[in-house]
């Protein structure tokens, strides 16, 4: 079993414990391959994780954007010596990972939420109606790993771990090019925060949804969620969006404010270890996937709230 | 321009689906179907660029049993000109899928190839990378803005935390987010005019293709996980719960 994770820098920040918790399910060790630009820290920092064999860095200052068309051919190349290759379901993971499995021809599991053998996974389909066990068939099992799902491991060991330049024939795909690129102020990462505080459609606009949801975030050192509803309506950024089409996350804490409770937006949070719902409606089907329920007005509910916090 | 969209025909996003009762699989026999819902932002944004400028051709490609001729049919009804079949009674994995969509690219010569982002039936997210992998062409995949540039395309796609801008030189495999659009209604002269466009069948041997798993479904679960909700009566004990879960 050879096992390699891939990364870069922004996952060696956030989600690397997460698919070192994974990999350790599979082997005892696995290497890490990071992948971008001015990477020595980064991979010093990777080398002293306890799971580490060999830290593979690729760095090059063609892959500084992280484009799919010039990291693929070479990542193609190297996960050829390897079982296993994960990589975190994210915006780099699932951009980048099939179009590698489509350079080889063979197929990739996505969204893996466990691993039960070498050849065996599970993950949901149909807006997490449905959780399957599915039996890999290709040599190289390619999988994006839903990481909140996997426990953190962060062992770290006093002798570092090889590193390895792995060589990048520099060649940048001239038919792509980077233009720019709109960060959105979110204090607290939503995909790995420990509580995380969404809001719904019924919060009306997005001075309400900022002086309700944004500062009770705040409050509580929480990430900012929002239903489907919510972002179409523009009280918050596409990348707020929780549910089957936006992000999974699995905080301590969900506190569903004024959120209904569709299926689809269900499936992006049912992990959560705890559910607290507030809604008007004591119908509310978010309350079938609470652990706590307070039925009333989100708009006296919240600010009694953040008044008994301050 | 010649433009190749993806229609999928799925369980409807509004249908609870439920696991067979043997466990190896999903009872969608009797569910209503749609056409993908990603797949419809896809069409509508072809649909846009050919209404600005009318040489575009549309082409909808479906594979699956003669039953996806319905939303082939949508598809049509939604603007696209014609549409191919690819038969197969087999539930394609997205690699499958990608083939196919290789083969039929080799046939028509499409310099924009645009997909729904992922399907919501199996929620894979893979096909247009695939794709995009296998013909080397750029990739602007999870797109919220489509513009075109002469051979050039400008898209921005959705990020983890924000929306990053790429130029992708022609020809290229888009897929849309579904921030893409809102799609329309159609109406039903639009309908009846589908029922006379073109649809050309084609099966795996025509394409010289060979269908292969490349995973075994070896069990389903129901998974919903309901809970048993505590009603709280006030805000006070709802921060003593947040105290609890250390949340305070």
């Amino acid at each position: 079993m050879q096992v390699l994770i891939i990364t870069t820098q922004n996952g060696v920040k956030t989600n690397l414990p997460n698919l070192f918790g994974a990999a350790r399910i599979l082997a005892n060790e696995c290497d890490v391959l990071v992948v971008g630009h001015e990477l020595t820290d980064v991979v010093r920092d990777v080398a002293t994780y306890s799971l580490v064999k060999e830290v593979l860095q690729l760095d090059h200052a063609n892959l500084k954007h992280l484009l799919a068309e010039n990291i693929a051919p070479t990542i193609a190349q190297i996960v050829k010596n390897y079982t296993h290759v994960l990589i975190a379901a994210d915006a780099f993971g699932k951009n980048v990972l099939p179009r590698v499995a489509g350079i080889l021809e063979i197929g990739q599991i996505s969204d893996v939420t466990d691993i039960l053998s070498s050849s065996v996974f599970k993950k949901f389909m149909y807006a997490g109606n449905v959780l399957v066990e599915l039996s890999a068939l290709e040599d190289i099992k390619l999988l994006t790993i839903r990481t909140s799902n996997f426990d953190v491991v962060e062992d770290r060991s006093s002798t570092l771990a090889l590193i390895t330049q792995v060589s990048y024939d520099g060649v940048n795909d001239d038919r792509v090019k980077f233009l720019t690129e709109h960060n959105s102020y979110n204090p607290v990462d939503l995909s790995s925060a420990k509580i995380v505080v969404t809001g719904g459609r019924s919060l009306g606009s997005k001075e309400a949804f900022d002086s309700h949801i944004r500062v009770l975030a705040q409050k509580l050192n929480a990430g900012v969620g929002a239903s489907r509803a919510a972002v179409e309506a523009g009280y918050a950024n596409n990348d707020c969006q929780v549910g089957q089409t936006g992000k999974v996350v699995a905080p301590n804490v969900y506190l569903a404010i004024g959120i209904s409770g569709a299926v689809q937006h269900i499936s992006g949070m049912k992990d959560s270890k705890t559910v607290v719902a507030v809604n008007t409606d004591p119908n509310a089907a978010i309350f079938e996937h609470a652990d706590y329920g307070l039925i009333g007005d989100l708009f006296e509910v919240v600010p009694t709230l953040i008044n008994r916090i301050n | 321009m010649k433009i190749l969209v993806g229609a999928k025909r799925v369980v409807d996003p509004n249908v609870k689906v439920r696991v067979s009762a043997d466990g190896t699989g999903i009872d969608a026999e009797h569910s209503k179907m749609s056409l993908n819902p990603f797949d419809e932002n896809a069409i509508e944004e072809a649909v846009r660029l050919k209404e600005k400028n009318p040489n575009i051709e549309i082409i909808a490609l479906s594979i699956g049993n003669e039953k996806s001729i319905d939303v082939l049919r949508t598809a049509m009804a939604r603007g696209c000109d014609r549409a191919i079949l690819v038969f197969s009674e087999n539930n394609l994995e997205p690699i499958m899928v990608a083939k196919v969509f290789k083969h039929i690219v080799k046939q028509e010569n499409p310099e924009i190839i645009l997909l729904g982002k992922q399907a919501i039936d199996d929620d894979a997210n893979q096909v247009g990378q695939m794709l995009a992998g296998m013909l080397n062409y750029p990739q602007g995949t999870f797109i919220s803005k489509l513009q075109i540039d002469d051979n050039k395309v400008i898209v921005a796609r959705e990020m983890d935390s924000g929306t990053e801008t790429l130029e992708l030189k022609l020809p290229v495999v888009l897929t849309a987010d579904l921030h893409l659009n809102e799609p329309r209604f159609i109406k039903l002269p639009q309908l009846m005019m589908a029922k006379k466009k073109p649809i050309e069948q084609l099966n795996f041997d025509d394409l010289g293709i060979s269908y292969k798993e490349s995973t075994v479904l070896l069990q389903a679960y129901d998974g919903e996980i309901k809970k048993s909700c505590k009603m709280l009566d006030n805000v006070e004990q709802l921060i003593e719960v947040l105290k609890e879960k250390k949340a305070l």
